[in-house]
């Protein structure tokens, strides 16, 4: 039983890897006139280091937080990504989306590394508001897709498997010194959203 | 574009998640349904004025669909058939209108999701199928959206083109 799991985890761990490497900070939110198709949408969370990292997040302090927020948070992410979607989508005004997608990538990374173990309802309220403003960021680029349908699928399944290897990294809870892993990784996810928050204020 | 194969292959998706949930002994008399349902329903004729009503009804039956991972257990064996029925039904209707009928030939191995879903069912639990399920339930409620945005979406000739 182990060892789908340690083999699930060192897939995931690669998958990160790789998906960091090829991609650029801040870039998921910037495009107009996408080129749409399911493609284009599954690659569009991986493209942008701050989403990746957000939704990595999500799964990962999920994991750590244990039943039952270990799926209540990767279920009440997408349901609300599509509320900030849909608000994004009619061109309501909202405060500066890219300060707070930074900032969301600050905060889960610090209760990752905090160890911060938040009740059901404030994890899931905490989660929900980060997701209205990544679905509101992309939510204005969604029309414009030549075929929203496929695109909106292969973003919010690429979004769903984010949370997926969030879970997978945090399966290393786990093992010994696994603890010490998460938290140190969610260190340098809060490191990476603070160097996003000063982009995103100065820059 | 909007039609094609994907809002069956969405649709059988769903009812593939939602016939996980259920004991395999409901699937015979779902899947006779949802068959007989297809054949029928491309057989007949939708009408063309009523696009974006079939579009809208068809991710409604999505969300219903999918959504039903978390009752469809407590519903006994009619309402997987119901559901089967309402998921043939709209699936040939959403085809016809917008598609050809080889789309919902490639879109049937969705439904076959099935049985990975009940496999996770019975070994793991509901979880990752509920998971799961939010994601088409995602699409869905974003897809039905579009249609009334107050904008052009990418799928319809603009002033440009």
């Amino acid at each position: 039983m182990t060892r789908p799991r340690s083999s699930f985890t060192s897939s995931a761990r690669l998958f990160v890897v790789a998906a960091v490497l090829f991609s650029s900070p801040l870039s998921a939110h910037t495009g107009t006139g996408l080129p749409g198709g399911f493609l284009s949408g599954f690659l569009h969370p991986l493209s942008g280091f701050d989403h990746l990292l957000a939704m990595v997040s999500v799964g990962l302090w999920g994991a750590f937080l244990g039943r039952p927020l270990i799926y209540i948070l990767p279920v009440v992410f997408p349901v609300v990504m599509v509320a900030g979607a849909i608000v994004g989508m009619f061109d309501v005004a909202m405060p500066p989306v890219e300060i707070v997608i930074a900032l969301s990538v600050l905060t889960l990374g610090g209760c990752i590394a905090l160890a911060v173990k938040a009740p059901v309802v404030a994890a899931s309220l905490v989660v929900a508001v980060f997701a209205v403003f990544h679905g509101y960021a992309h939510g204005k680029e969604l029309p414009s897709a030549a075929d929203p349908i496929a695109y909106s699928a292969g973003f919010v399944f690429a979004t769903g498997l984010l949370h997926l290897t969030g879970i997978g990294l945090g399966s290393l809870n786990n093992l010994s010194y696994g603890i010490v892993a998460t938290r140190s990784m969610g260190g340098v996810i809060a490191l990476c959203g603070a160097w996003f928050l000063y982009r995103a204020v100065y820059a | 574009m909007r039609g094609g194969v994907l809002p069956p292959a969405l649709l059988f998706c769903a009812l593939g998640l939602a016939l996980g949930c259920v004991r395999r002994r409901a699937w015979v008399p779902c899947l006779l349904v949802f068959l007989a349902t297809l054949a029928v329903f491309l057989l007949v004729p939708m009408p063309r004025d009523y696009v974006e009503a079939i579009f809208f009804a068809c991710w409604t039956t999505v969300i219903v669909t999918a959504a039903s991972v978390y009752f469809v257990q407590r519903f006994g064996r009619w309402l997987p058939i119901v559901m089967s029925l309402n998921a043939g039904a709209w699936a040939s209707a959403v085809v016809d209108i917008s598609g050809s009928r080889l789309d919902v030939v490639k879109a049937f191995p969705c439904v076959l999701l099935a049985l990975p879903a009940s496999w996770i069912a019975e070994r793991i639990g509901l979880i990752p199928i509920k998971v799961i399920s939010s994601w088409f339930i995602a699409v869905a409620t974003l897809a039905a959206v579009l249609q009334l945005l107050p904008v052009t979406p990418g799928y319809l000739p603009d002033h440009l083109e």
